[in-house]
């Protein structure tokens, strides 16, 4: 029981994480429409902005989230996912960090983290141990 | 009797404990270089404020912590086996993953400044460069898998190598340098805040270290009385070495310039120890310090092959990561593959330029830290009775408010440090639940009250994970 709620709880950060993303990215986008072009690993910057990555992989991240209602563990991991590439996104032509981009990751890294936690504990209570069987107990969390 | 079943296969040595003192300063200190970037870009007054002070807010609590801990949980693993205990197998994991993710990039790090030092004086090519470094690996891999004694004598070797240049070097320098090291406390213009930028994140690096012997608790004789000894000896030796190393240093640099200290840095061009050790020994005092300086590098590697590998080795051993990291060796009872295995990755990384990770690992330090404090704090609330032969020796309230300056420390140390660290440090938090979910998964992990995490039941036979482990090594 406790791990379903885990998982639940995982489901909803996840959301909020895609969610805050996308939010993100709408954002800057009204404040400052060309917010975000730079060169990425060689795909330019015409065809990939700032903006596009935190809304498209807020999308990414938002389903990563409802997956984890039903599969907590690969919902997760998507959202962890979803937030690693951003994160790596920021990071311009291996010079420097694009900070005023960074600042718009926070909020999804942070529920990313926090949608990763709950899944893990979530499956700490769902997958028995070696030697777990017997009494059908596990180990605090 | 835990300890001795959960770490089945490893042989246990008796470790002097000079030896154990020589680990812990390998560890946390191996001479002072590095603390010259200090010196200039937070002042030569708040290096040597932040040299006294921070101990105590930072890396006593630690040093005193982990006695506790260790003490009371001796097993192999150390700090992953600690926080287990307290909280459960998530974070345990967490602590392991991250901790052995950075130990893995930092290790490395300490060949590359080696070989850094080694071209800055011999200027040889990148193959001269990568022969030597791998060589260093693969001899110090060798030692590791040979076993605890042999690389207890090898740190004392090494340490005895830097620690003479560095103390000639001490007393000359402080008997023929010039000024009041202490003055100016800031840089002109510098507020206390941003006077720390940098310097903080440095000095937390440089007083970093104090759990790392307890990783290796399944190996040593009674290390519930040695390790804690060690550290309550190696704790003020430390202090100590900083300060007069770094005092005379500034004093050497200030000969001629009473602003000399703002050129205090390493990597070529600025004064460092070995520039300093020219100024009043001439080359054959900078020809030792030079030794010294690579061999404190080349220790702290050695030190770190050590204790870097084993969460890995354990938490394989508890079925949470691959199997074959749990293989120990069968005639000199080390665990061979995860120290192979880190030595190999090593030996790539050093190959390369990533001044960017020598600070991510820094910040994923930092989480494991936190959960340390934390597990002491639970478990003296959870295990009010558990046999700790060594305690802190303050009640569990007063404990928690010391402990929250090392942990305030440490959230600070994530803003001040700048964007570099928390990119890179964010992205490797991240890869922890992802790595749980994978390996939990897949190895499902083992109850920890079900034969400890054994290859074998208290009757003799091989259990399920034992005879896979048989099996693999086979």
């Amino acid at each position: 029981m406790k791990g379903k709620k885990m998982a639940m709880y995982a489901a909803v950060a996840g959301i909020i994480a895609g969610g805050s993303a996308i939010a993100g990215g709408l954002y800057a986008h009204s404040a400052q429409p060309l917010f975000g072009y730079a060169q990425f690993y060689g795909i330019h910057s015409k065809y990939l902005s700032g903006v596009h990555v935190l809304v498209g992989i807020g999308v990414i991240m938002v389903v990563g989230g409802l997956i984890s209602f039903k599969w907590p563990s690969v919902g997760a991991v998507i959202v962890c996912l979803g937030a690693i590439v951003g994160l790596i996104f920021t990071y311009n032509r291996g010079q420097y960090h694009w900070t005023p981009l960074v600042y718009y990751w926070w909020a999804p890294w942070l529920f990313a983290w926090i949608a990763g936690i709950f899944a893990g504990l979530s499956m700490s209570q769902r997958v028995q141990q070696l030697g777990a069987q017997k009494d059908g107990s596990v180990e605090p969390s | 009797m835990t300890e001795l079943l959960r770490n089945e296969g490893l042989k246990r040595v008796r470790m002097r404990l000079i030896t154990a003192v020589v680990f812990v300063f390998t560890l946390t200190c191996s001479g002072s270089f590095g603390m010259e970037d200090v010196v200039s870009s937070s002042g030569p007054g708040m290096t040597l404020l932040m040299i006294l002070i921070l101990p105590f807010l930072w890396s006593v609590p630690m040093a005193f912590v982990a006695s506790e801990l260790g003490s009371m949980v001796p097993e192999a693993g150390g700090l992953y086996r600690w926080i287990r205990r307290a909280m459960g197998e998530y974070w345990s994991f967490q602590a392991g993953w991250w901790w052995t993710l950075s130990l893995y990039v930092d290790s490395a790090v300490y060949i590359a400044l080696a070989l850094d030092y080694l071209e800055a004086k011999y200027a040889f090519g990148g193959g001269t460069r990568a022969i030597i470094g791998i060589s260093l690996v693969a001899v110090f891999t060798f030692i590791n898998i040979r076993g605890l004694e042999l690389t207890g004598w090898s740190l004392t070797i090494i340490q005895i190598a830097v620690m003479v240049p560095l103390l000639i070097f001490t007393v000359w320098g402080i008997a023929k340098g010039s000024g009041n090291p202490f003055s100016p406390v800031l840089p002109e213009g510098e507020s206390f805040l941003t006077s720390l930028n940098l310097g903080l994140a440095i000095m937390m690096w440089m007083y970093a270290g104090w759990e790392s012997l307890s990783t290796l608790a399944g190996e040593i004789q009674e290390p519930q009385k040695v390790i804690p000894k060690a550290l309550m000896i190696g704790t003020p030796l430390v202090i100590i070495t900083y300060f007069i190393t770094v005092f005379a240093a500034i004093r050497v640099a200030n000969i001629g310039d009473p602003n000399g200290w703002m050129n205090m840095w390493t990597g070529g061009g600025g004064i460092d120890f070995v520039a300093a050790a020219q100024t009043i020994g001439g080359g054959v005092l900078a020809y030792l310090m030079l030794i010294s300086a690579v061999l404190s590098n080349v220790g702290l590697y050695a030190g770190y092959l050590a204790t870097g590998s084993r969460p890995a080795f354990q938490m394989s051993r508890d079925r949470l990561f691959p199997k074959f990291f749990g293989i120990a060796h069968k005639s000199w009872g080390t665990p061979w593959v995860a120290i192979l295995v880190m030595a190999l990755i090593n030996a790539v990384l050093i190959n390369f330029n990533f001044d960017a990770l020598i600070t991510i690992d820094v910040f994923l330090l930092m989480f494991p830290y936190v959960l340390i404090f934390i597990s002491v704090i639970v478990l003296r609330v959870r295990e009010p009775e558990a046999v700790r032969p060594f305690r802190v020796p303050m009640p569990t309230w007063l404990l928690g408010v010391w402990v929250a300056a090392p942990i305030a420390i440490a959230v600070i140390a994530l803003f001040v440090n700048g964007v570099d660290w928390m990119i890179g440090g964010l992205i490797g938090i991240l890869t922890g639940p992802i790595a749980y979910l994978i390996f939990k998964s897949i190895y499902k992990g083992v109850k920890d009250d079900e034969l400890e995490g054994s290859t074998v039941t208290p009757d003799g036979a091989l259990t399920t994970f034992g005879a896979e482990v048989e099996g693999a090594s086979a």
